[in-house]
């Protein structure tokens, strides 16, 4: 009927109260005569109703920190990275002024040359002075507004000072090729493409892990690094200590969770690599359960392997019988013995 | 920019919006505090179900209040602080929606936080989590412009001309997306069996909250 037709459209207002008086008096006495519109009406109502299985989430201390951080108002809130994560000392983030005032200083081969504000940390430990073109043509100042795209085997993997880079994307047209593409704000566009093991890529990824001061683009950072070194033929023991750091020190229980993921896709390397350093040590102390779940889950892939030594097998068996652990942690924990091969 | 020595934070919390963003366009930024603790929920909880990610959701709260405070003189007295801190925050989900690596991203499923043994039985937990996800589920199905608009209606409460204000369409359209967005998450909730597919969702229990 076209009566019921109408009427339907109007249900989802009757719902939010947006109906005025008159027409919700109509819709009422209509539902009230029409068996099939009164079935669409509970239908409505009963999804309505399950709607609010979606509980309210809180919003985790550390977001008001960063604002405030921002904001120049860091003293005015007192919120504490969790116990065990040591984190990083990024680069502040949202600093407009100072960014506004920024100039490109990309001039005579100097590829970033970042202030030194914030204390320096050294990703993995080998980052030398500059990332400098090697190409044979002199480098030309750059404009703000200018956007440069170059091959990762062409520049130098050194990077100088604590540039802040933004606005990250990655590209990988060509599966088959072997290359990626990593584009960046820094005080021009930039794009550099290459293979996963030119150390100047392998570096740029190992400086977003540890420098990107907005979560999503390391996530995308940890993403892209799963997808281009779980490639065997790209393994690269920078990009391990790189992401073992970032289980260790970055302060998002999401980013570590996903770091943890990424480096079981890695190729193993053994059991007494920095990745089964980092995923016992997540397990003895990240203050997520999800985490330290996620580190057990890691441990099981490389004891099937048959790589696990005694220390990872005592730390799994404590943690399966330490009464004051989370329940989930001690089953997956004693799951995880029950399938070790003695 | 830095807090004035003369306003307190205590106080702050008797001084109605439009009070507090006057001082912050006076320069001062010491409500910064205090507004973020009356709207830091709602942002936050709207960026994660619209965008499903919770790093995303941190993100994008944080970079809200930075630009409330950045861009505190295009706030007109005449509009509701909650309208306008929703249209920054809507406005920045779908820039981050636009750009194709997040994409993928968005139905990933990140468990953040588990909940003590003692808190909530097993499964009761399990059974939560899958009516949670059973919902983000026909959330994630509708098109951005309809999530959006149903969920600054259902969750946020907001009127049909505060989010055409947000959404920058007109009240019709709205009330088209909030229909669109109902048609479509009864049918998809329909799916999931028993009556309509939904009564077999065990209704939440007075006073339970918290993630999982």
């Amino acid at each position: 009927m076209a009566e019921c037709s109408a009427l339907r459209e109007k249900l989802p207002l009757l719902l939010t109260e947006s109906l005025d008086a008159a027409q919700r008096e109509l819709t009422h006495q209509h539902i009230e005569n029409c068996v099939e519109c009164s079935d669409e009406w509970n239908a409505y109502r009963e999804t309505w109703r399950v709607m609010d299985e979606l509980p309210e989430l809180e919003v985790p201390a550390r977001v008001k920190a960063r604002f405030l951080e921002a904001a120049g108002l860091s003293g005015a809130a007192g919120s504490q990275p969790a116990d065990n994560v040591v984190p990083f000392h990024r680069r502040p983030s949202f600093k407009w002024i100072a960014q506004a005032a920024a100039v490109a200083v990309l001039v005579g081969g100097g590829f970033f040359a970042g202030n030194r504000t914030a204390p320096r940390i050294q990703p993995s430990g080998v980052f030398v002075n500059s990332i400098q073109d090697r190409g044979s043509s002199p480098i030309q100042p750059l404009s703000i507004a200018e956007t440069r795209v170059v091959d990762a085997n062409t520049i130098s993997p050194v990077i100088e000072g604590r540039p802040n880079i933004s606005n990250v994307t990655f590209t990988d047209a060509d599966a088959a090729d072997n290359r990626i593409g990593l584009s960046f704000d820094i005080t021009s566009r930039w794009t550099v493409n290459g293979n996963p093991k030119d150390k100047s890529m392998v570096r740029l990824l190992s400086y977003m892990l540890e420098n990107e001061s907005a979560i999503s683009p390391r996530s995308t950072t940890l993403d892209m690094v799963r997808q281009a070194y779980s490639n065997p033929a790209n393994a690269d023991p920078e990009i391990v200590s790189a992401l073992a750091k970032v289980l260790r020190n970055d302060e998002h229980e999401g980013v570590r969770l996903r770091a943890v993921d990424t480096l079981t896709h890695l190729p193993p390397s053994g059991s007494t690599s920095p990745t089964r350093d980092a995923l016992i040590d997540a397990l003895k102390s990240d203050p997520n359960p999800a985490v330290r779940i996620k580190a057990v889950e890691a441990l099981a892939i490389i004891a099937r392997s048959g790589t696990l030594d005694a220390e990872a097998v005592d730390t799994l068996r404590q943690k399966a019988s330490q009464n004051d652990e989370n329940l989930y942690v001690r089953m997956k924990a004693a799951e995880a013995l029950k399938n070790i091969k003695p | 920019m830095m807090p004035s020595k003369g306003t307190e934070p205590g106080p702050m919390k008797h001084l109605s919006d439009q009070e507090l963003m006057r001082i912050v366009q006076g320069g001062d930024y010491a409500p910064a505090s205090e507004i973020y603790d009356r709207y830091s929920g709602r942002i936050y909880n709207f960026a994660f179900r619209f965008l499903k990610n919770a790093e995303a959701a941190e993100d994008a709260t944080q970079e809200v209040f930075v630009k409330m405070l950045k861009y505190a003189n295009q706030f007109h007295g005449d509009a509701k602080l909650s309208t306008w801190l929703f249209s920054i925050t809507a406005n920045w989900c779908r820039d981050y929606l636009r750009k194709a690596d997040n994409k993928a991203k968005e139905t990933e499923e990140v468990l953040i936080s588990l909940p003590a043994p003692s808190e909530l039985a097993p499964d009761r937990t399990l059974e939560r989590r899958e009516n949670e996800q059973l919902v983000q589920k026909a959330l994630q199905a509708l098109t951005p412009e309809q999530r959006e608009a149903i969920l600054l209606s259902r969750y946020q409460g907001l009127s049909y001309a505060e989010i055409a204000q947000i959404a920058g369409c007109s009240e019709g359209a709205v009330k088209t997306r909030v229909f669109r967005a109902m048609e479509t998450l009864k049918k998809t909730l329909a799916g999931f069996g028993g009556r309509d597919g939904v009564g077999r969702v065990a209704p939440l229990e007075a006073g339970e909250r918290g993630v999982i």
